[in-house]
């Protein structure tokens, strides 16, 4: 009985160990939450802020304009904001949220959104 | 003789004050058996820790109240809980109330605070919340002083893109997220500091991202947006 009590609690202390800090968000929730708001829930530029913005946001969806970026470039972009790509600032730097698996997700979302 | 006098002037003022004290105290009683009554909990988070996923944040109702003593200035307060104004355009959760068109998204149906209290009950409550405070906040850092307002705005306006998310005119900059007009009346400016430096201390999935700016840039920041009113 003490012997399986004592296994329970370690592998509930096991449990808690590898339990990560932060839950790793799917890329889809990501886009929803973060993205949404000036990409627009299309992904074509058509968020509700848009309009407060003097440089259009990416059509995500536009495959002639996302085919002109590298995976890199847009790791980048996303990690550390328009500015370090030499775009617009109103782009911005999403590391404080999203870690760098999170970003390669998104990485890969996008791919999916341009069909490209 | 004179020291007498000090004596019994020394015994009156810290009879008036404590019974200061205890008047306050007893308000904050009363403000905290209201929120309980009024149910300010079944939408608001009057406890933290904050969500720490999405799934949560997607079912969020209301703002975190959780630190609304280093938050709001009381005054604010008071007078909001009575009559309530719409502060995010878009609501608590603006993308849980867009309607998504093909090409462009609009702002659904959205309502402010239902909170109706008396002036009486606003003044307990407002006293009750302002005993909830983040205790790592630093106070005294924003002072009220000259500072380069041109400057400020730049950082807001361009080089930092604040007004591609918050509105600072009532007409003009995005609507995802609280309008930030009138936030001189609303914010303490030392907590607005504190938050800037780090919004995913107080809410770790908010959609506003870090930046990387020095205290002095943070300091502008903060200062431009208490002389917001
Ligand atoms: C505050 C508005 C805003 C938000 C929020 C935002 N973006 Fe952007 N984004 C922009 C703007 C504006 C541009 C266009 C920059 C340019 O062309 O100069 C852009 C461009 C991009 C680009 C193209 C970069 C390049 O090199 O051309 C990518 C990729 C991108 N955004 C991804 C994202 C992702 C992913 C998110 C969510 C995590 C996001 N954006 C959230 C405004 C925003
Ligand atoms: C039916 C849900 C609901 C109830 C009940 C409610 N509120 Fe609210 N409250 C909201 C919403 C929604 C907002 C956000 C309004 C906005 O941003 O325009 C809000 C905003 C606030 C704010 C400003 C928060 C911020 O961060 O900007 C305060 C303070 C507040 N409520 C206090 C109260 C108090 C005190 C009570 C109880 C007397 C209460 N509320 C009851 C829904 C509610
Ligand atoms: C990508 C969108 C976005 C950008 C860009 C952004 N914010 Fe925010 N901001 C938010 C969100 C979301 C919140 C929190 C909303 C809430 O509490 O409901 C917020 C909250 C705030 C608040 C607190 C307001 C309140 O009443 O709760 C201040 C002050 C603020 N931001 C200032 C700034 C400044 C200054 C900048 C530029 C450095 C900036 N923001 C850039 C999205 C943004």
């Amino acid at each position: 009985m003490k012997k399986v009590s004592l296994m329970v609690l370690s592998v509930m202390f096991l449990g808690l160990m590898i339990t990560p800090l932060a839950v790793a968000e799917k890329a889809e929730d990501n886009y929803k939450l973060y993205c949404f708001q000036c990409h627009g829930s299309k992904g074509s530029g058509g968020g509700i802020n848009a309009a407060a913005l003097s440089t259009a946001p990416r059509d995500h969806t536009s495959a002639t304009e996302m085919k002109k970026l590298t995976d890199e470039n847009i790791f980048t972009a996303i990690k550390e904001g328009g500015a370090a790509v030499s775009k617009s600032t109103f782009m911005p730097p999403w590391k404080s949220i999203l870690t760098d698996d999170e970003i390669k997700d998104m990485v890969k979302y996008l791919h999916g959104l341009c069909k490209c | 003789m004179k020291s007498l006098k000090l004596l019994i002037s020394l015994i009156v003022f810290a009879l008036f004050l404590s019974v200061g004290i205890g008047n306050s105290i007893a308000d904050e009683k009363k403000g905290k058996a209201l929120v309980e009554s009024k149910k300010c909990g079944s939408c608001h988070k009057m406890q933290g820790p904050p969500d720490k996923t999405i799934a949560d944040v997607l079912k969020r109702k209301a703002p975190d109240l959780f630190y609304a003593g280093s938050k709001f200035k009381i005054e604010w307060l008071e007078g909001f809980l009575q009559k309530p104004t719409m502060i995010r355009p878009a609501g608590t959760v603006y993308v849980n109330n867009i309607k998504m068109g093909e090409k462009k998204d609009e702002i659904g149906d959205v309502k402010p605070c239902t909170s109706a209290l008396s002036k009486d009950e606003a003044h307990e409550v407002a006293e009750y919340l302002m005993t909830m405070k983040e205790p790592t906040m630093k106070t005294g850092v924003i002072v009220d002083d000259k500072f380069s307002k041109a400057k400020a705005k730049v950082l807001f306006g361009q080089k930092e893109g604040c007004s591609g998310c918050h509105r600072d005119k009532a007409d003009s900059g995005g609507t995802s997220c609280p309008t930030l007009y009138n936030a001189g009346e609303r914010l303490n400016p030392d907590w607005v500091f504190d938050f800037l430096k780090n919004p995913q201390k107080y809410d770790p999935k908010i959609w506003m991202p870090r930046r990387e700016l020095s205290d002095e840039d943070f300091m502008l920041l903060a200062k431009l947006i208490a002389s917001m009113k």
